[in-house]
């Protein structure tokens, strides 16, 4: 709800609930030093523009605020003084919210002394709600704000945390490639090699992860999940090379669109390809596909690796768990499947995973469909 | 390999010395440049065989090579290098370098190489935008 849409919501039933003529509602700046006209019922919309006028020179609404009390009134207001505008009764009311003064409920009536201190009394649970309303869409709008510029901090630092990782390995590979090292130089730019990688996936990780909680459902929208998933196939094709590992990828005959961000789906394919990759040694096969299946988006990566065993299971999505078969093959932190759950959950989706020890493992990520085409 | 020059603009000096490792040991004459603007300076200078840009500067950048090349504009003064192949080095673990190529962000570039570089992979790249063997 618009903070614009509250007030003049409360404007509205100020005047209604007391029969009157017009209401405004007026709210005080942050120091308490001036209040502005910020909505209006039965006036005309040109006040809203008015500015900050001094609390000084509104005299009713400065009773009304340091007495903490409505006041009613006769004749003119300061606030009113426009041509055409022929008010001879109003109540004004202080808007208090947690014992601090926030601005002023104004109802108006041509007729005079139309107000009396029984609709004080009315005016008051009314002001107490617009109050409330007030502070809620407020705070919202700070959460908001809150969650957008933490969702920018978690960019900038992944770009300035991943960036030095990547130029050392670069660097690494480089003097490695180049063949005129001795036997221990070798090995010690070996050992140095695999720490950055752990480390670009621990770093890579825990972006994710904290990226994941960050992004709000304010920057999801449709995406077209044969060309999502296309990109990562192709993204992991050298690493499948690498291993001589058959990877296919069988897309959908129709044109599935899901909820989501390009971010997140990356991130969850990227985890789930990547790992039947990691996990699945030279000579096997990693086949991607996606599918309708019951109205639904349905994505399968099934691969000939070294499985999961029963007691794994369980640990799986844990944050940090990595199964003990994992451990002994390859570097990796535990937080690639946590990360995963918690996205597609998020997109409203489910994971679920049959594994054979030895035999292979086959990943199903089912996500809800926006729409579907024909191709 | 003779006058085989290939032009790196790239702003990370140690990212610069990791690409000039593999391609000075597979006999190329290497540039570096560490802004658009220096870059383009050096292209009209050395009319290099092939440019390797990073993503990062090249899209952050007000001067971007691969349009300043790519340009259809006939008074372009950097007309008569478009025909020079453009690699462009991009961030890892992310799809980002396949969506480059797409037409929301559309970058006039032949080829992309992932970050961390893996120099087989670069070096395999390089020749073939090249031309090696032809």
């Amino acid at each position: 709800m618009e903070l614009s849409h509250v007030l003049t919501y409360l404007a509205e039933s100020a005047a209604i609930a007391l029969r009157a003529d017009a209401a405004a509602v007026c709210l005080l700046n942050e120091s308490g030093t001036h209040l502005s006209v910020v909505a209006v019922h039965g006036l005309p919309a040109e006040l809203l523009d008015r500015g900050p006028q001094e609390i000084r020179s509104c005299a009713l609404d400065r009773v009304a605020l340091t007495s903490r009390a409505a006041v009613v009134a006769d004749g003119q207001h300061d606030l009113l003084k426009l041509p055409g505008q022929d008010f001879r009764a109003g109540l004004c009311t202080p808007l208090i919210h947690e014992g601090q003064p926030v601005g002023t409920l104004h109802v108006y009536a041509t007729v005079p002394e139309r107000f009396s201190e029984d609709d004080a009394v009315t005016l008051r649970p009314l002001a107490d709600l617009g109050v409330a309303a007030i502070a809620a869409t407020r705070a919202m709008a700070e959460l908001k704000a809150l969650e957008a510029s933490q969702a920018q901090f978690i960019r900038v630092m992944t770009h300035e945390l991943r960036s030095p990782v990547t130029v050392a390995q670069s660097l690494v590979r480089s003097v490695l490639y180049a063949g005129d090292l001795s036997d221990r130089q070798v090995e010690v730019f070996t050992r140095i090699n695999r720490r950055l990688d752990g480390l670009e996936n621990l770093i890579n990780d825990l972006l994710d992860l904290a990226a994941g909680k960050a992004l709000g459902p304010a920057e999801e929208g449709p995406v077209v999940l044969n060309a999502s998933i296309g990109r990562v196939v192709l993204l992991l094709q050298p690493r499948a090379e690498d291993k001589s590992l058959e990877m296919t990828f069988q897309a959908c005959r129709d044109q599935l669109v899901i909820r989501g961000t390009e971010e997140g789906l990356d991130r969850i394919f990227v985890n789930v390809v990547g790992n039947a990759v990691k996990y699945t040694s030279p000579g096997g096969a990693v086949a991607v596909s996606v599918q309708q299946v019951d109205g639904q988006a349905q994505v399968e990566v099934a691969d000939t690796g070294i499985g999961i065993p029963e007691e794994a299971m369980p640990h799986l999505f844990e944050e940090f768990y990595r199964a003990p078969n994992a451990k002994k093959t390859e570097v990796g932190t535990g937080l690639g499947l946590a990360i995963v759950k918690d996205l597609v959950e998020r997109y409203g989706g489910r994971i679920q995973v049959k594994s054979t020890v030895g035999v292979g493992t086959t990943f199903t990520v089912t996500l809800p469909l926006l729409s579907t085409g024909a191709v | 390999m003779a006058n085989q020059r290939i032009l790196i603009v790239h702003d990370d000096p140690d990212m610069v010395a990791a690409l000039h490792l593999p391609l000075k040991s597979a006999g190329y004459d290497v540039l570096d440049a560490s802004s658009s603007q220096e870059g383009l300076q050096k292209i009209q200078e050395f009319s290099p065989t092939l440019i390797i840009l990073d993503a990062i500067l090249e899209t952050a950048s007000d001067l971007q090579i691969s349009l300043a090349l790519r340009n259809p504009a006939p008074q372009s003064p950097y007309a008569s290098y478009r025909h020079i192949p453009i690699l462009v080095l991009t961030p890892s673990h992310t799809t980002a370098s396949l969506r480059l190529g797409s037409d929301e962000a559309y970058l006039p570039v032949d080829d992309f190489v992932d970050m961390p570089i893996n120099p087989d992979m670069l070096l395999n790249k390089v020749n073939a935008l090249i031309g090696v063997g032809d």
